[in-house]
């Protein structure tokens, strides 16, 4: 994978907290899910990458430079912040025009890449109203858009879907996604697991400062040998699938469901067990099988200690 | 896992930097401050004292006589800067006071500084906003007048030996502008409200005004105007345009080196508030 984004053993610390501890990790092209609970780190590793902050020991790169004190590197970077930031007296569209002037483009340029950026977050309708009267969904969509709207080819989004509605919420996934298949990096912060779920399989895990995880969540899931992986399945005799499978070495338990199709299992070796359960699975009449703990709550919880 | 595009693509965002990273900032801002009209009305007074003075140099041109009570010569130029120093003060809190305020309670500075800035440029950009306004209202009707006097009575001024009155407005115009605007943009970056700022800023220039008149009425020592901005900033313009007054005595280069050292000290208030993310200890 290219890396765009580099930590050399970063860390961060205001006074005597520390925000980001000895992070050494890549963020290539793509999707990537920053992903841990409220004061994890993941505004501070965001901003590290925006060059709003220096590192205070270690190094950030960015596309090869240093992301602190370079800003020329900022003609490629979008930021979405967290918080609100605006000047409420201006429309949407003066908003992300105002931005885009100081990216050095003409009058023009900037009214027609403002307007399209309005779009892509489908705020046309709306650019002539003050941000002032926007919703908080609606102040969401105005961020992405000025980080959107001069064509970067990194996308620092902190907390982008906070706020908004299902249907727009649903919009920003998929165009989040969309950015990612073009080749961007994306780096989506959420401490929201499904959000995250939703944009990437690939997710950096923070916790306290600190990368606990990182890669796609299924292999992090398989890595982590000291949780046996869940697996459901219900079939029209679940009693003849426990046998077939029981005496496997790798199937640590077993539970029926109180509603006799279900039989949930745990196993320590998830790849030899599907590839044992083949033919069991075909007498038992197998109609439906999940692993309810390899999604990214699970990896969480398994992570990050309470 | 997904396959993405990792083909060589043109990014369409601009590499180069504008050589003038900061005039969209001042350029915005401007805009908003000269939207309102009770702020246009405050700069038209502000050229009310230009009006009486071209009156009084054409009054002193056509009856000679005037010139015993009323002379017409380069101390006008100086007293009439001084004279702009209160409106200098208006404009300045009313434009200056929101200017970082603003954008720390917004949160707007992240997004100026997340885009191809520095830090100094940003500061670059708010400060010449109000350096402008109060150049508008000194350097400009200073110039003016100058030129006015020069075309209404070329006897007096085409002279080499006066030479001096243009450069010193322009000098004296940038000192009261200059200074007076690296104080304000100190104030405002260290509140989030452009109301407490600008109240914050009138207090501090009135406060050590009143300080300065309880001292020199104790003492009766000239020391004392060390702690009056406005005093100081006099003195530089009494100094540049010969005008002699008790009041006054403070010697220049000691105002000078007061000024300037409160210069430094906004730049380093500035330095450390303006930040795109606020660093509490």
């Amino acid at each position: 994978m290219t890396a765009v984004l580099e930590y050399v053993r970063a860390s961060r610390w205001y006074g005597p907290v520390i925000a980001l501890n000895d992070v050494t990790t890549t963020v290539g092209p793509g999707v990537t899910g920053l992903l841990g609970p409220n004061g994890a780190g993941k505004s501070t590793f965001l901003k590290l990458a925006a060059g709003l902050l220096a590192p205070s020991q270690g190094e950030v790169r960015l596309l090869g430079r240093p992301a602190w004190g370079t800003p020329e590197l900022y003609h490629h970077v979008g930021v979405c912040p967290e918080t609100d930031a605006f000047w409420e007296g201006m429309t949407g569209l003066q908003f992300v025009t105002a931005l885009l002037r100081l990216t050095g483009y003409d009058d023009a340029e900037c009214r027609r890449r403002a307007e399209q950026a309005l779009e892509t977050v489908a705020l046309l309708e709306a650019q002539d109203r003050k941000v002032g009267g926007y919703s908080k969904g609606m102040r969401q969509r105005v961020k992405m858009a000025q980080a959107l709207a001069h064509d970067p080819q990194v996308l620092l989004l902190d907390e982008p879907l906070s706020g908004m509605d299902p249907v727009n919420r649903r919009r920003v996934v998929d165009l989040v996604k969309r950015l990612g298949r073009e080749g961007r990096t994306v780096l989506v912060s959420s401490h929201i697991l499904h959000e995250v779920e939703a944009m990437t399989r690939r997710v950096l895990l923070i916790h306290n400062g600190r990368i606990l995880a990182e890669g796609d969540v299924r292999e992090i899931r398989d890595l982590m040998d000291e949780h046996p992986h869940t697996v459901s399945l219900r079939a029209r005799d679940p009693r003849a699938l426990a046998r077939a499978v029981v005496g496997a070495p790798h199937v640590l338990s077993l539970t029926f469901g109180a509603d006799g199709e279900w039989l949930t299992l745990q196993t320590a070796k998830p790849d030899e067990f599907y590839g044992h359960l083949h033919e069991a699975a075909l007498a038992a009449g197998v109609m439906e099988m999940y692993s309810p703990d390899e999604d990214l709550e699970s990896v969480f919880r398994y992570l990050v200690p309470r | 896992m997904p396959i993405y595009e990792q083909t060589y693509r043109r990014y369409e965002a601009r590499e180069p930097l504008r050589k003038v990273r900061f005039w969209p900032i001042t350029r915005e801002a401007l805009r908003l401050i000269l939207s309102r009209r009770w702020f246009l009305g405050l700069l038209a007074v502000a050229w009310l004292p230009f009006l009486v003075r071209i009156i009084h140099i054409y009054v002193v041109t056509r009856f000679p006589e005037a010139n015993r009570v009323l002379p017409v010569d380069g101390r006008l130029f100086g007293e009439y800067l001084s004279q702009q120093l209160i409106f200098a003060l208006f404009v300045t809190i009313f434009a200056g006071a929101g200017l970082v305020a603003n954008d720390l309670r917004t949160g707007a500075i992240l997004v100026y500084l997340s885009r191809p800035l520095t830090r100094r440029d940003y500061v670059a950009g708010k400060l010449l906003v109000i350096v402008a306004l109060n150049l508008a209202i000194t350097l400009v009707p200073g110039l003016l007048l100058y030129l006015i006097a020069l075309a209404l009575a070329p006897d007096q001024f085409v002279k080499w030996e006066l030479a001096w009155i243009g450069p010193a407005i322009v000098l004296y115009s940038f000192v009261i502008s200059l200074v007076l605007s690296l104080i304000a943009l100190a104030v405002s970056s260290l509140s989030k409200s452009a109301r407490v700022a600008g109240l914050g800023f009138f207090g501090l220039l009135m406060g050590l005004e009143l300080v300065h008149s309880v001292l020199r009425e104790a003492f009766d020592r000239p020391e004392a105007a060390l702690l009056s901005i406005m005093t100081g900033l006099q003195t530089i313009g009494r100094a540049l345009f010969g005008i002699t007054d008790r009041t006054f005595a403070l010697p220049w280069p000691w105002a000078a080196l007061v000024l300037a050292a409160v210069c430094l000290g906004c730049l380093a208030v500035l330095r450390a508030r303006v930040r795109a993310v606020e660093i509490v200890r």
